[in-house]
């Protein structure tokens, strides 16, 4: 049997890589509205499996935790930004407020946007509806 | 509720739809699933479905799944599967709304941080309070204990309240401002009554600004619509309204501090510009120091400076004929007039003593000389006023020395006082006391003299040594005569260099010579005093012989 839903042949998706599970579940719901718009969500809970996820499938937006074990959010979008060069990839790095010399390192490995946590969801919808062209 | 769409569970490729894919597959018949409109989302569909069974959320449908009646059993499993997709997004979009909510807070916090400004701070919250609470309008009312008045420092939004009604009618608001709790209220019939807010308006929201001891006022919200406000608003506004509270607080005490500080600095300068007319500046500053608070028990310098003294002649008889208030404003009013003479001249008032002035001048002699000669013009003109009313004229002499002073602070801990110590100023004021000795209003030492300019206007006459009481060196005395009126003067000028030979004369005891020229100077000056006096103790030295070891220098017997 076929599944006769057809897939958007430029789905869009989006990658949300935090270690806490609560900031994964936050930014879902912030974009929730997304989904009718035939957005996928993807979420990984640390930098290896998003650099796994980011080369496989390809999203065109990913929120980028910094702090996080195994392999932090600077490295990810560095590999992904200077290594492979990936340049459809729009990356948004979160951090905690008060690392405001991360703002400076982010710009060093090729983030798109910087934003600090606790984070507000209107800006996170507006970002997310602008990078997929959204009204 | 959460909408939960069928699409979203079944429709894309996961876990469930693999699942549902394969439990159609195991039940071998035609059985497929469509949305609530009857758009199909799985499997395939065929004219008419032996049975259609209902997939619910709380009794709303959002698909069918049509097969035959075992159908029933996917479409109760995937009622279960919406079911906990629903609670799992309702819980999602409540976590989100505290999320909000602590962004808020986190953002208003830091922006607190910003200003210490109370009316910006009232404005700061009462925006956020009305960007996260929709409102129509929004004031803020605090109450000034001190002033006892009703301040609105922030209002925004439409003009639902009548500001002017407010200011007349402060207590009603304050009912509700001072009240120290925090609600949203429905019944306003008796604010619209008393016209403080709009008709139109549905209901308040308010929560109470405190900080420990005392309620401030508090933030009040307005709004048309009916069910505007909610508890969650509640809750939030009670949040801004402790934040602000402390801060504004914080503010207002930030600017008193100034205020006070402000006034204490103006007072200590007050203070200064009064001590320096008690303790001369150029006193303190010749000791190295600013101001008075600096000085310390023990300051000293030494310097070489002209001492003058002044003093009223008979001014016992004189006084002895006026009330005690009389003698005050005499005294007070000659005191004024010979200020300023001195302190043009570069000279200060060290002393007031009764009846007499003691002045210092510590650049230059010529200084002393020059405030001398304006001092006895002073004189004159007091005297041609006294004179008009009748007044017996006044008689001032005037004394003065050079030499080495000692300025200092003396006294002990708790009673200081400016003080100068030496030799110079009791000569200066011997000097000014031979005045009426030898007649004569205006008195130096030889030592001043020598300080003098070579170059200057003054003319003098020399009137021998003196050996001072209790003293062994003597001291030579020199009269200036600038200080007379133009006749007086004119003529001692023309008569000085008779009056120098009739002194060597006297002095080489050569008395009759010297009595005729000081005849003769009488003849041409019968007001000069001085002259009067030596030509009397000639007389006298004539008739009776000069005392045993005279050297032409006169004894003073008494000071």
């Amino acid at each position: 049997m076929k599944n006769l839903i057809k897939q958007k042949v430029m789905e869009q998706k989006i990658l949300i890589v935090d270690d806490e599970a609560h900031i994964r579940m936050l930014i879902e719901q912030t974009l929730e509205e997304l989904e009718d718009e035939g957005v996928e969500f993807l979420t990984a809970e640390n930098g290896e499996i998003a650099l796994e996820i980011i080369q496989k499938e390809n999203p065109k937006l990913v929120f980028l935790d910094v702090m996080m074990p195994k392999m932090n959010g600077m490295e990810v979008c560095r590999r992904v930004k200077k290594e492979l060069e990936l340049k459809d990839v729009f990356i948004v790095l979160l951090t905690a407020k008060g690392q405001e010399l991360d703002r400076q390192r982010g710009q060093e490995v090729g983030a798109d946007v910087y934003m600090t946590k606790p984070f507000d969801p209107e800006i996170i919808l507006s970002k997310a509806k602008e990078v997929l062209g959204i009204k | 509720m959460a909408r939960v769409s069928l699409k979203n569970i079944v429709g894309k490729k996961n876990e469930v739809n693999t699942a549902v894919l394969a439990l159609i597959g195991q039940l071998n018949e035609t059985t497929w699933i469509e949305d609530e409109n009857g758009k199909l989302l799985v499997g395939n569909s065929a004219e008419a479905p032996p049975s259609s069974f209902p997939v619910n959320i709380d009794n709303e449908i959002i698909g069918w799944v049509k097969g035959d009646e075992r159908s029933i059993m996917i479409a109760n499993l995937l009622g279960y599967l919406a079911q906990k997709e629903a609670e799992k997004k309702k819980l999602g979009t409540e976590v989100l709304n505290l999320y909000q909510e602590l962004n808020v807070i986190y953002n208003f916090s830091e922006q607190l941080t910003q200003t210490i400004d109370p009316d910006i701070i009232a404005q700061l919250t009462l925006e956020q309070a009305i960007h996260s609470i929709p409102s129509h309008s929004g004031v803020i009312v605090l109450w000034n204990e001190e002033k006892k008045q009703l301040l609105i420092p922030a209002k925004s939004g439409e003009q639902l309240f009548k500001e002017e009604q407010i200011r007349n009618n402060p207590g009603v608001l304050l009912k509700i401002g001072l009240s120290g709790q925090s609600e949203i209220i429905t019944d306003l019939s008796l604010l619209k009554e008393k016209g403080i807010i709009e008709s139109d308006v549905h209901s308040l929201i308010y929560a109470a600004m405190k900080v420990k001891h005392r309620i401030m006022g508090a933030i009040i919200l307005a709004g048309k619509n009916a069910e505007q406000y909610s508890a969650a608003h509640l809750k939030l506004l009670v949040t801004l309204a402790l934040q602000s509270s402390t801060a504004i607080e914080s503010a207002m005490l930030y600017e008193k501090n100034i205020r006070e500080a402000r006034e204490r600095e103006e007072a200590m300068l007050r203070i200064h510009e009064v001590t320096k007319k008690f303790v001369p500046h150029e006193f303190i500053r010749s000791l190295g120091k600013e101001t008075l608070t600096d000085v310390k028990l023990g300051d000293q310098v030494e310097k070489i400076v002209t001492v003058l003294f002044t003093d009223i002649r008979d001014f016992t008889t004189l006084s002895e004929k006026m009330t005690p208030e009389e003698n005050f404003h005499f005294v007070s009013s000659f005191n004024a007039r010979l200020g300023p003479v001195i302190r043009s001249n570069n000279g200060f008032i060290n002393q007031y003593l009764g009846d007499s002035i003691m002045a210092i001048f510590p650049e230059n002699p010529e200084d002393a000389l020059r405030a001398a000669v304006g001092m006895q013009k002073a004189v004159h003109e007091l005297n041609k006023e006294r004179k008009e009313v009748g007044l017996p004229i006044i008689r001032a002499g005037i004394g003065m020395h050079t030499g080495s002073l000692i300025m200092g602070i003396t006294g002990d801990e708790f009673r200081m006082d400016a003080a100068t110590i030496s030799d110079t100023v009791n000569t200066a004021a011997r000097i000014e006391s031979l005045t009426k000795y030898y007649k004569s209003p205006l008195l130096l030492s030889d030592h001043t003299l020598q300080f003098l300019n070579g170059q200057n206007n003054f003319h003098f006459r020399h009137l021998g040594s003196v050996k001072l009481k209790g003293k062994n060196n003597l001291l030579s005395i020199v009269e200036c005569i600038n200080g007379f009126d133009e006749l007086q003067f004119e003529r001692k000028l023309q008569t000085l260099p008779q009056f120098s030979e009739a002194m060597n004369s006297y002095h080489d005891q050569q008395f009759e010579n010297a009595l005729q020229i000081f005849q003769t100077i009488l003849t041409n000056d019968p007001d000069d005093l001085t002259a009067h006096y030596f030509l009397t103790n000639t007389k006298k030295y004539l008739r009776e012989g000069v005392p045993k070891n005279w050297t032409g220098t006169e004894e003073m017997v008494s000071k």
